[in-house]
């Protein structure tokens, strides 16, 4: 093992833990997971006295965090108070929030809504400012001068069979009717909230009042646009089928079409003539003509 | 342009008359060019005298292969010239050029195919240096058999006693001449000369060595008239072969060029009554200068009669020749053609050469003909003594020759000598695939040599012989007699499904007319290889009496046609086209032997069958109609099927003579014909071995049913329970009143096409693939929720609605709610499932028309880094909600005309899971990589067994190029080639087949065009293909990305790993028990680390799986779903689970996989798995430490981390505390 590190080149404390030996792992005995750790600096209000963690173990919450971090500081006589776990999302569920994308009308308007952090991250709020300062310190000496033989050991803590079983459980129907009714009421009220705001906002200078179909979702022009973001138009050339005007229109009426006509079908049978010729040039290249092969 | 065209192969044609009348044409001038290039240069070398271009034995030999020489090189400046002028022309004159390219894209198919055809044909041109150094050689050889001394007249005995203290044996035939034989032996400097495709410089290069052919003409003077009985001039020829032979061996010492040289006995052809000598080189041969080695020529020395030797009359196939006794009607062909077909090689060189003459193209045709017979497996062998054969590169170039002057019913010419090589190519292929030569009608040529205007023209005749039939007026020979019905019968098929692909305006099928040899593994070209052991031959060889002795001359040919009728009665229509191989049938054997071996010339016979997949497993052969008194054909039928023949009354009331069969989920209903009639009429204790096929059949897993071992494997009746069921809670659902009426429902689960890996069995809810997926539409609403959270609550409240009444009006349905996580990051999305009385289960999903527009909003309000991620979303939810529709109707719609689809998906699906591979690819990638083989046969037929269709998926994918091709796919029913060409040539003209083909529902040129300019544009941005290897498109899905965007790379180039490995293994070691065991075990040292996984609850047996050993009273079956149904949870796969979440945590680090169907895949009781860990690439080395790096890392120094395995490992162990048994990491 190389020399011990206790600190990045960019500032993250690196906190090591002894994981407890498996009984099915004998080969790796003495296995350690590293924690980084830095400062959070935030304006935000609701990130004030966090410490911002990177590589957490599995299935980290607050409470496994709360007693080691106890532990640590407990070896510098100190104490810190962990108020909570911010933004962890271990498995990624909601690395991405349909619904707020979808329409703004179901968000909270709270900017901790929007807020997130790169996976395998989190912050750890502390209850105050010393508690913070007592444990970075703690965090500083533990990783500094640790032995490999006293670090602190990390719990983990192990689903059951049952908690996998769990997931195929059906749902409480009667949780599942409720949870709609309540949804759907706020979703309603919201919607016509909504619906009155913009038709009472639309009056101009003059007095004139606006009036707006109670539909503005699905206007042409939106929808149109929202279609160009169809990923498979990316990859799916669609023929466009000729319009009227120039189905009408004819192709020969004048000699100068029919002899542009000409020129245009000649140099396009060249053309294909070229490129088949090349191909076949690439084929060889590639050996693809050996029956034998 | 037609009519054009006709007069410049008419100008071409009459020579004499070279007039100005199609002098514009381009073509017909170099055409001149090189035809009087040709006679000046064989005026200048020898003098030509009227009916041919030799004269004298002597200066013809070698005059001739000087002509070669010089014509070979002004050939090739003539070629050269052609190019010359053809690039200049391009630099200048862009008029010619169209030209050119006008000219090509009408003669030929299109310029491409023109081009590939010109290309492959320089690839398969003989070396000069070889041909060079083997003239060198061919002299030397003129030279020396020149100097054999001349015999005198010798009696038997004489013969007898003159070598009896040689090394060389005379080759008698059998029976061997008597002491008191009257006729006397001789040798006399035999006529030399040059035959064969070498001698009409239309062969082509071998890897394996091609032959040249010498024919060594016998003087008349050795000949009386009738020595054509009785094997008289067999006998003559093998004693003038010995003399030969032994003195030509004593020359060569003396010139000492025997160091180098081989000589050998050869069965020409395969015929056991003509001998010949092979020269072949030692592979360590001295350094003479004449060693020919290096360019692997080998040179026979055939003996022949002199022309018209004997009245061809006399020799026609059905009269006698070999007197037994009294007995003169007994008709002899084989005798016939090798005793005639010896007296005309010569003239059918002549033949051929002539027609070479006048036309062009007719070399390169010949070799495309070649080359396309050698890649399907045909050659000039015999093939009455097994194989493919009777018809190889002579047989096709005179078909060629007889169609060029004839060939129609009314005579009408098929051929102009105008035509292209792809013309001619084409016009020959089509009249093998259209015209019956066997049954229906023959062709009748002349070969008449002189070039008078009245040559009459060839015909095809209304009558047919029921053995193939070209038959030459001239010479009495039938072209065709070594030629075996069934031979002719795969011949026939082959033609036309090239005929097909040769009309295919969509694709190009160069490379599957030409390039792919079928012939590589036996497995893939044949539906069925079955091995026959006969143990004893005695029953057989009694019955070999002295009548079928003159009919068949050998045991082989006796034996292979008794087995040929066998099978073709017994299996009927139930087999497209079979092949008898005999193994280790020998044809060559050394000089000092008589013949290649002194008992039964095989050691084993196989049996290979292209089977018809719609008639195979039916249950009952039909014979004739009973009657009071037995018809003739109601005895032969008794007579042939024994004790098995019953009467039976059929639905329609007549009762009719036939056979009644059981079908097994392991062994074919061919495969019970075949046992029971080989042991009746072959021999007691014969047995076939179908050991592979059984293995293959066993390997799908058995569904826990009633008599599920004796249903066979093309039974869908287990999924038409399931479409029965849905069809009833359809109906009930249907009739609901909602607030919105439905306006769909639409099954789109895979055991409604049939492709779940497990049949389905009821309450087997154990099983992944139980539940099946369900699309509900409702009629069209303005009032659907505008945010997708609100959304997917709003159609759970319709769900809620459906489950209300359904509840309260039919209580025997069972229902629950589930969270359904197939949209990634829609976390709402719930399903109703609904258990059916008769043990389904039916998973209900809510589709809306918001359901797009939602999800297409999201994409373009997202962040950017953000849109990949939404964009695969969309593509999911277009795959599961629209896409899945199109695919499960199309799927079911054309499984029907694939019957062995089924069960090869499903068998495919199996390997896949056994090789960990299953949980990456979705089940519709799945089903279109596997109907690959199906809907895309050529050059190979459709399937017809599961070895077979399982084999051919594994040979595409091991030799696909996803980078570079893009697999499109037309999903509709097989063509029936009579539906689209007419079974008469001509029946159906040209313009029925326009219309015919734009009715069908075949991908236009267009659509192809589209789907493959996406493919570019796709690999554009990425050429290797490292965000997406996987372009599979059919109408269906023109974008080809929507059910592959999501595999990981180190999947997708495994998947073509794995197969690479499987068809290295099989085409080296065989199919055998020991290699279909290896193709299903997983490789697990390949992965970075294993972790080995127990459940406490087996799910073999709940997932509707028979265990091994098949106890069916053992296995109790389940037969109610738990009263609470959140018990069904208890027998539940907890792995999938575990590896699902280890997926999400680690999802940019590792790739875990793992057995989805624990059931079929999880050990003998099912509560085995296993999960496999693959390190990405980027984290196999140190990196940078950033925040976003999203990995278990552990520092190296103050800047790069490295993936930290051990404290992964503990995580994974303690993450499955209760399922790990065992970690290893490799």
């Amino acid at each position: 093992m190389v020399a011990k590190i206790d600190c990045m080149k960019n500032g993250y404390l690196v906190v090591p833990f002894q994981l407890p030996s498996s009984d099915k792992l004998k080969e790796c005995e003495n296995a350690l997971h590293y924690m980084f750790v830095k400062k959070h600096q935030s304006k935000s209000e609701h990130e004030q006295r966090c410490l911002f963690l990177v590589n957490l173990p599995l299935l980290t919450h607050s409470e496994n965090l709360k007693k080691s971090f106890q532990e640590i500081c407990s070896r510098s006589n100190t104490v810190a108070h962990i108020s909570q776990l911010l933004h962890y999302d271990e498995f990624g569920l909601n690395d991405v929030d349909l619904s707020s994308l979808t329409s703004d009308l179901m968000s909270t308007g709270d900017a901790e809504e929007k807020r997130f952090t790169p996976r395998n991250t989190a912050l750890l709020q502390f209850v105050d400012d010393s508690s913070l300062e007592n444990a970075w310190n703690a965090l500083k000496k533990y990783s500094q001068d640790s032995q490999d033989d006293k670090l602190v050991t990390w719990s983990f803590r192990s689903p059951s069979m049952e908690t996998f079983i769990n997931f195929y459980k059906p749902l409480d129907t009667e949780y599942l009717k409720t949870d709609i009714h309540e949804h759907m009421a706020l979703f309603e009220q919201r919607e016509a909230q909504a619906q009155e705001e913009v038709q009472s906002s639309l009056v101009d200078e003059d007095g004139f009042t606006l009036v707006v179909g109670k539909n503005t979702k699905s206007l042409n022009s939106i929808r149109k646009k929202i279609f160009n973001r169809n990923p498979l138009l990316k990859h799916e050339k669609v023929a466009k089928p000729p319009s009227m005007v120039d189905k009408k229109a004819k192709q020969d009426f004048y000699r100068f079409q029919i002899r542009e006509k000409k020129k245009q079908e000649i140099s396009e049978l060249l053309k294909k003539f070229k490129q088949d010729q090349e191909r076949v040039k690439e084929m060889k290249s590639k050996r693809k003509f050996n029956p034998y092969s | 342009m037609a009519p054009l065209k006709r007069t410049a192969a008419e100008a071409i044609e009459k020579e004499e008359q070279r007039n100005s009348k199609g002098a514009s044409i381009h073509k017909k001038a170099l055409i001149d060019a090189i035809t009087t290039n040709e006679e000046e240069d064989l005026r200048g070398s020898s003098d030509v005298d009227e009916d041919g271009y030799k004269s004298s034995a002597e200066s013809e030999s070698t005059e001739h292969l000087n002509g070669h020489g010089h014509r070979n090189e002004s050939d090739e400046e003539d070629e050269e010239n052609h190019e010359e002028r053809k690039t200049q022309a391009q630099s200048k004159l862009s008029t010619q050029d169209v030209q050119i390219a006008r000219e090509t894209a009408e003669l030929f198919k299109s310029n491409i195919f023109k081009l590939q055809i010109d290309e492959l044909l320089q690839q398969i041109k003989l070396r000069d240096g070889h041909i060079l150094k083997v003239e060198k050689f061919l002299h030397k050889l003129y030279d020396i058999i020149q100097q054999v001394p001349e015999w005198v007249e010798k009696d038997f005995t004489e013969v007898e006693t003159y070598f009896k203290d040689k090394i060389v044996t005379v080759p008698f035939v059998d029976p061997k001449p008597s002491a008191s034989t009257q006729y006397k032996f001789n040798y006399k400097k035999p006529d030399v000369s040059l035959v064969g495709s070498f001698a009409l410089k239309a062969a082509v290069y071998q890897p394996q060595g091609s032959s040249i052919d010498i024919l060594l003409t016998m003087p008349e003077e050795l000949f009386e008239k009738k020595d054509f009985l009785n094997f008289r001039c067999i006998h003559k020829r093998s004693v003038y072969l010995a003399y030969f032979t032994h003195h030509l061996s004593i020359i060569l010492n003396r010139e000492k060029l025997s160091e180098f040289l081989q000589l050998d006995y050869e069965h020409f052809n395969g015929d056991p009554l003509n001998t010949m000598l092979k020269l072949s080189c030692k592979p360590t041969g001295g350094s003479s200068e004449y060693n020919f080695a290096k360019t692997k020529f080998s040179i026979n020395l055939i003996v022949g009669y002199p022309y018209g030797a004997f009245e061809n009359k006399k020799l026609l196939p059905n009269k006698n020749c070999i007197r037994v006794q009294e007995d003169k009607t007994t008709p002899t062909p084989f005798y016939n053609f090798s005793v005639l077909s010896s007296t005309t090689h010569n003239h059918y060189l002549k033949y051929l050469y002539k027609t070479k003459k006048q036309t062009e193209a007719f070399k390169d045709a010949c070799m495309l003909g070649r080359l396309w017979l050698q890649q399907r497996g045909f050659s000039s062998q015999i093939s009455h003594s097994g194989g493919l054969g009777g018809f190889g590169p002579f047989e096709f170039a005179t078909l060629l020759c007889a169609l060029l002057s004839g060939g129609g019913i009314n005579g009408n010419k098929i051929l102009l000598h105008g035509f292209s090589s792809y013309q001619l190519f084409k016009g020959v292929i089509k009249y093998l695939a259209t015209m019956d030569l066997c049954s229906e009608g023959h062709l009748q040529f002349y070969s008449d040599l002189n070039p008078s205007a009245t040559v009459p023209t060839s015909k095809y005749v209304e009558e047919g012989f029921e053995t193939p039939t070209i038959f030459d007026k001239t010479t009495k020979v039938n072209i065709l007699t070594k030629m075996s019905t069934n031979s002719y019968l795969t011949l026939k098929l082959y033609a036309q499904e090239t005929f097909s692909m040769l009309n295919d305006v969509v694709r190009d099928q160069f490379s599957n007319i030409f390039l792919t040899n079928l012939n590589k593994i036996p497995n893939v070209k044949y539906d069925m290889c079955l091995d026959l052991e006969l143990p004893t031959h005695s029953v057989l060889l009694s019955k070999f009496g002295p009548l079928e002795k003159i009919r068949f001359i050998s045991f082989e040919n006796f034996l292979v046609n008794k087995i040929s009728n066998v099978v073709k009665l017994s299996l009927g229509e139930r087999i497209k086209s079979f092949e008898v191989e005999l193994i280790g049938h020998k044809i060559k054997f050394p000089i000092t032997k008589r013949k290649p071996t002194s008992g039964v010339n095989f050691s084993l016979l196989r049996l290979k069958l292209l089977v018809n997949p719609s008639e195979c497993e039916k249950l009952v052969t039909k014979g004739p109609v009973n009657s009071e008194e037995l018809s003739t054909e109601a005895i032969a039928f008794k007579n042939f099927w024994g004790k098995k023949s019953s009467l039976r009354r059929f639905k329609d009331g007549s009762i009719t003579h036939c056979c009644v069969w059981s079908t097994s989920s392991s062994e074919s209903v061919i495969i019970s014909i075949l046992n029971y009639i080989i042991k009746l009429h072959l021999a007691e204790d014969a047995r076939l071995n179908s050991q592979t096929l059984k293995q293959f059949n066993d390997l799908l897993p058995l569904p826990n049913l009633p008599s599920s071992s004796t249903t066979s494997v093309l039974n869908l009746g287990s999924f038409y329970n399931v479409r029965k069921s849905f069809d009833d809670l359809y109906k009930v659902i249907f009739k609901m009143q909602l607030p919105l009426s439905i306006k769909s429902i639409l099954p789109v689960g895979a055991a409604f096409r049939y492709t779940t890996l497990c049949q389905p069995v009821p309450f087997a809810y154990s099983n992944p693939d139980f539940m099946q997926d369900v699309i509900l539409e409702f009629e069209s609403s303005p009032k659907w929720p505008d945010e997708i959270t609100s959304l997917e609550k709003a159609k759970s409240a319709f769900l809620i609605k459906i489950q209300e009444l359904l509840n309260s009006s039919h209580s025997n349905y069972k229902t629950f709610f589930a969270r359904d996580e197939s949209i990634p990051y829609n976390l709402e999305i719930t399903t109703l499932n609904v258990l059916t009385p008769d043990g389904y289960g039916f998973k209900f999903r809510v589709l809306t028309e918001r359901d797009e527009v939602l999800y297409l909003r999201a994409i373009s309000n997202a962040r950017s880094e953000l849109r990949p991620e939404l964009e695969r979303t969309f593509l999911k939810f277009t795959a599961k909600y629209l896409a899945s529709v199109r695919h499960n109707r199309t799927l079911e719609n054309i499984s029907h005309s694939y019957p062995f689809y089924s069960p090869v998906v499903r068998l495919f699906k199996k390997w896949l899971d056994c090789h960990l591979l299953y949980g990456h690819l979705s089940d519709e990638l799945i089903e279109l990589l596997a109907i690959k083989p199906f809907v895309e046969a050529s050059p190979f037929l459709m399937p017809g067994s599961v070895e077979n269709g399982f084999l051919k998926i594994l040979k595409f994918l091991s030799q696909w190029n996803w980078k570079e091709d893009p697999l499109i796919l037309d999903l509709v029913k097989p063509e029936e080639f009579e539906d689209n060409f007419g079974s008469e040539a001509g029946a159906v003209s040209e313009l029925d087949i326009t219309s015919v083909k734009k009715l069908s529902e075949n991908l236009t040129l267009q659509q192809y065009k589209t789907i493959q300019s996406n493919f570019t544009a796709l690999r554009k941005s990425d050429p290797q293909g490292l965000n997406l290897q996987f372009f599979v498109a059919s109408k269906n899905d023109p974008s080809g990305i929507l059910y592959s965007s999501d595999v990981p790379l180190p999947i997708a180039t495994r998947l073509t790993a794995l197969a690479k490995v499987a068809i290295n293994l099989i085409q080296t070691h065989g199919l055998n028990k020991q290699t279909i065991d290896l193709l299903f075990t997983p490789a697990l040292k390949d992965y970075d680390f294993v972790v080995q996984l127990k459940s406490p609850t087996p799910l073999r047996l709940s997932s509707g799986v028979l265990d091994s050993q098949g106890f069916k009273n053992l296995s109790q079956q389940q037969n109610k779903f738990p009263s609470d149904l959140s018990e069904l949870s208890e027998k539940m796969d907890p792995t999938y689970q575990l590896v699902k979440y280890l997926n999400m945590k680690y999802k940019n680090s590792i790739i875990f996989s793992n057995h989805c169907h624990m059931g079929v895949n999880g050990g003998e009781r099912g509560d085995l798995n296993v999960i496999t860990g693959l390190i990405r690439p980027i984290f196999k080395s140190p990196l940078k430490f950033k925040v976003n790096i999203d990995g278990n890392v552990k520092p190296i120094d103050k800047e790069y981390v490295e993936l930290n395995k051990e404290a992964i490992f503990h995580e994974i162990a303690a993450f499955g505390n209760e399922l790990v048994t065992k970690f290893d990491i490799n």
